[in-house]
């Protein structure tokens, strides 16, 4: 990375001449995953408009079903950046590096949810053995690995535990079938959970957070660290850590529910490491 | 016998109503053809729908059953349930191909894992699904994907809205058609009324109250229908004709009396002429013998006698064509007036009289003398003409319970069939012979009684029954 910068350094005027043309060519692409509203159409359009305020090329924003398929294409290249989990974070923190952390009620943290029916007697996870359980992705930290974890301390696995697990690949989608009996209870991101109580409250009135779990990293901005100095993606972090300071910035985030991205390290998802720590002493 | 009530209602009655009641058995045919031809396309349109329904959901959920997808399944159902708002499709749900469900639109009324076999029950395939009646249907449908059996679908659907539009349908389908039977039953009746008023017209001239036809005044004559102005031209000419025989049949009849009396008038004058000699000799005797007062008491009482008988005789034939007993009442009197008029004529032909009058004058003062003394001068006159030299004539008068009996024999050879004819029936009067006997009959006719004709034993019997005004006799 070192060297790129060098060379980068080095040579600014033919560079930057060959960059403009390459990103005049070919647009940022920007992947999201179902970490947030990801169905918001509105959502959407704010945050391409707010990444292309910051950004000389157009903004591509590519929606993936699951987390390994975004890991996947940000691994190969064919995506500049991507909203991710901390979870697949960690599991390729060798690869990747973050460029913000999303700023949520005051700080880059969130939680995952345990959630039921809100008819449903269950008060924690003990009361949930032998029903169906909907996840949303099996490399989502609240939506999977938080519940993992916490069974993987009784000694227990999702799939031991539970009659049946879901794999819904959306935390609203957790929430609905929570909601719609299909699952008696579900993992779910607690931010999204909550801005859904704002935006749908008649979905999450149909359910119950009956545990919590500690703060975590919240889901951060990541690219492929060698590919940090490239102007496009430094411009991305530039453009996502300034989001507050422009309007249309403010208007993403004012959709998004979020106060802001700030700088983060992989200090910032310890939480997360020891929860992965714990389901793999289990396998 | 239920519909004689019918029957006997006008002809201008009883069409339109015949159009009437016509047009409101094509009303409910009518309505039944729309509801039949209704209820088989609502089966069409339910058929469609779930055709449409389940073809839908295996294009849609074909990849995901085999897989075991439950999330999947149920996103696609929750999706397709909320795209028609859940008002047709009450659940849905999927099982693989061991008919355990893999997900509902309500999951808590069919549980991940569950038997679909409790939701097959009186579940109908998509190509047999029709209106029942129930609210709910259910359809259960195999879950084809690449020509593979992978599962089931079982649907319940909302047909309320269909059977609300059914019983709206056939609502309105009823008032509409009750107000278009109607208003057509009513069109109808006006037109076939309209249309049979020349029939009222002619039924009412031909006497259906009066029972005598009169002809039709051209200022009722029907416009424009040649048929029918030539019905009633041939009409007026019939009734005119029947009015020239009836008057003619009256003249003919006055006559009769007449006919009646002039038979009588040879015997009358025997009768008038024998006690004339007696009282000459009695004049002459007196004349003769004024000086003996004995002999003038004898003859004067002779003379007396004779006047009497003659007063008598002169008495019976005024009254027999005094027009003003046309309304008294008969009294054994004019019972014996002819006895008195007839009598001579039977002597003169040597004929025996049997004459027995057993009805009181209270009886008798029931019935009007003139038409009764009419009948039976004609019976009698006709006995004796049929009796002949030597026969038998009997009169006999008797009160019953069913009114005044007369009944005149006669010893003759019987009555033919023209006089018969004449006596008995009302039809035309055959040519020939006097009209005496159809006198006799239009009176009894006219007096509501009958005629009943009995011939046994060489002898002929008529007997008149006339009915007794105001009930019978006691």
């Amino acid at each position: 990375m070192l060297t790129t910068r060098r060379a980068f350094l080095s040579c600014p005027v033919v560079l930057a001449a060959g960059m403009a043309a390459a990103v005049a060519a070919a647009p940022f692409r920007f992947a999201l995953t179902p970490v947030f509203l990801d169905n918001d159409a509105a959502v959407l359009s704010a945050l391409r408009a707010a990444l292309a305020h910051g950004l000389t090329s157009d903004v591509e924003l590519v929606q993936r079903r699951t987390y390994q398929e975004i890991t996947g294409a940000l691994l190969d290249g064919s995506v500049d950046a991507a909203w991710t989990c901390g979870y697949p974070f960690l599991e390729h923190r060798n690869a990747l590096t973050i460029l913000g952390a999303p700023v949520w009620r005051g700080k880059p943290r969130y939680q995952s949810y345990l959630i039921v029916a809100d008819d449903d007697p269950a008060t924690g996870l003990s009361d949930l053995a032998g029903g169906i359980h909907a996840f949303s992705d099996p490399d989502s930290n609240s939506g999977f690995l938080v519940t993992a974890s916490d069974l993987a301390g009784i000694g227990q696995t999702p799939d031991t535990y539970f009659s049946r697990t879901i794999f819904t690949y959306g935390h609203r989608n957790v929430v609905r079938a929570v909601a719609g009996g299909l699952a008696r209870s579900g993992s779910v991101d607690g931010y999204v959970w909550e801005t859904l109580a704002e935006a749908e409250p008649d979905l999450t009135a149909r359910t119950r957070v009956i545990a919590r779990s500690e703060w975590l990293g919240f889901p951060p901005f990541v690219a492929r660290g060698d590919r940090l100095s490239e102007a496009g993606v430094a411009a991305c972090r530039a453009t996502l850590l300034a989001l507050g300071r422009n309007a249309p910035g403010r208007e993403a985030l004012r959709l998004l529910r979020l106060d802001g991205v700030t700088p983060a390290g992989p200090a910032l998802y310890d939480g997360i490491a020891r929860r992965m720590s714990a389901i793999r002493v289990l396998r | 016998m239920r519909l004689a009530w019918f029957r006997n209602l006008p002809v201008t009655v009883r069409v339109p109503l015949v159009v009437a009641g016509l047009m409101i058995v094509l009303g409910l045919v009518a309505s039944q053809g729309v509801l039949a031809v209704l209820g088989s396309l609502q089966d069409a349109r339910l058929r469609e729908i779930t055709r449409l329904h389940v073809e839908g959901l295996s294009v849609a959920l074909g990849p995901f059953v085999p897989r075991q997808d439950v999330w999947e399944v149920y996103d696609v159902l929750d999706r397709a349930q909320r795209a028609t708002d859940g008002q047709r499709l009450l659940l849905t749900l999927v099982a693989d191909d061991q008919g355990r469900v893999l997900a509902a639109t309500d999951p808590r009324r069919a549980p991940v894992g569950s038997a679909i076999a409790p939701f097959t029950v009186d579940a109908a395939a998509p190509e047999a699904v029709r209106m029942t009646g129930q609210r709910v249907l259910r359809i259960a449908a195999p879950l084809v994907y690449q020509d593979r059996n992978v599962g089931q679908i079982v649907t319940e659907l909302d047909v309320t809205d269909l059977l609300q539009e059914r019983r709206r349908v056939g609502h309105w389908l009823l008032v509409g058609n009750v107000a278009a039977t109607a208003l057509l039953g009513l069109a109808g009746w006006l037109v076939v009324a309209r249309l049979l008023r020349p029939i009222g017209i002619l039924v009412e001239a031909m006497g259906a109250e009066t029972g005598v036809p009169h002809a039709i005044p051209d200022s009722r004559m029907p416009r424009g229908d040649p048929g029918l102005v030539r019905l009633f031209r041939t009409y007026n000419a019939m009734a005119a004709a029947a009015e020239a025989r009836a008057e003619a049949e009256r003249r003919l009849a006055a006559r009769e009396r007449f006919v009646s009396l002039g038979r009588l008038s040879s015997s009358l004058a025997h009768e008038i002429n024998n006690p004339l000699g007696g009282l000459m000799n009695s004049a002459d005797t007196i004349a003769s013998y004024a000086h003996r007062p004995e002999v003038v008491r004898e003859a004067a009482g002779l003379i007396q006698r004779g006047l009497s008988h003659l007063r008598d005789v002169s008495r019976a034939i005024l009254d027999q064509n005094r027009l003003d007993r046309a309304q008294q009442p008969l009294c054994p009197e004019d019972l014996d007036d002819l006895r008195l008029l007839f009598g001579p004529e039977a002597a003169s032909s040597a004929q025996s009289l049997d004459w027995r009058v057993a009805a009181d004058a209270a009886a008798l003062g029931r019935h009007p003398a003139a038409p009764v003394r009419q009948i039976l001068l004609n019976l009698l006159l006709n006995a004796g003409a049929a009796a002949g030299r030597s026969g038998h004539v009997a009169l006999d008068v008797r009160s019953g319970p069913d009114g005044l009996h007369l009944v005149v024999a006669d010893s003759g050879p019987g009555l033919s069939t023209d006089d018969l004819a004449r006596l008995m029936a009302s039809g035309p009067v055959p040519p020939g012979g006097g009209v005496g006997l159809r006198l006799v009959h239009d009176l009894v006719t006219g007096l509501g009684g009958e005629i009943r004709h009995a011939r046994s034993s060489e002898r002929t019997a008529i007997e008149v029954v006339l009915p007794t005004a105001g009930g019978a006799d006691a």
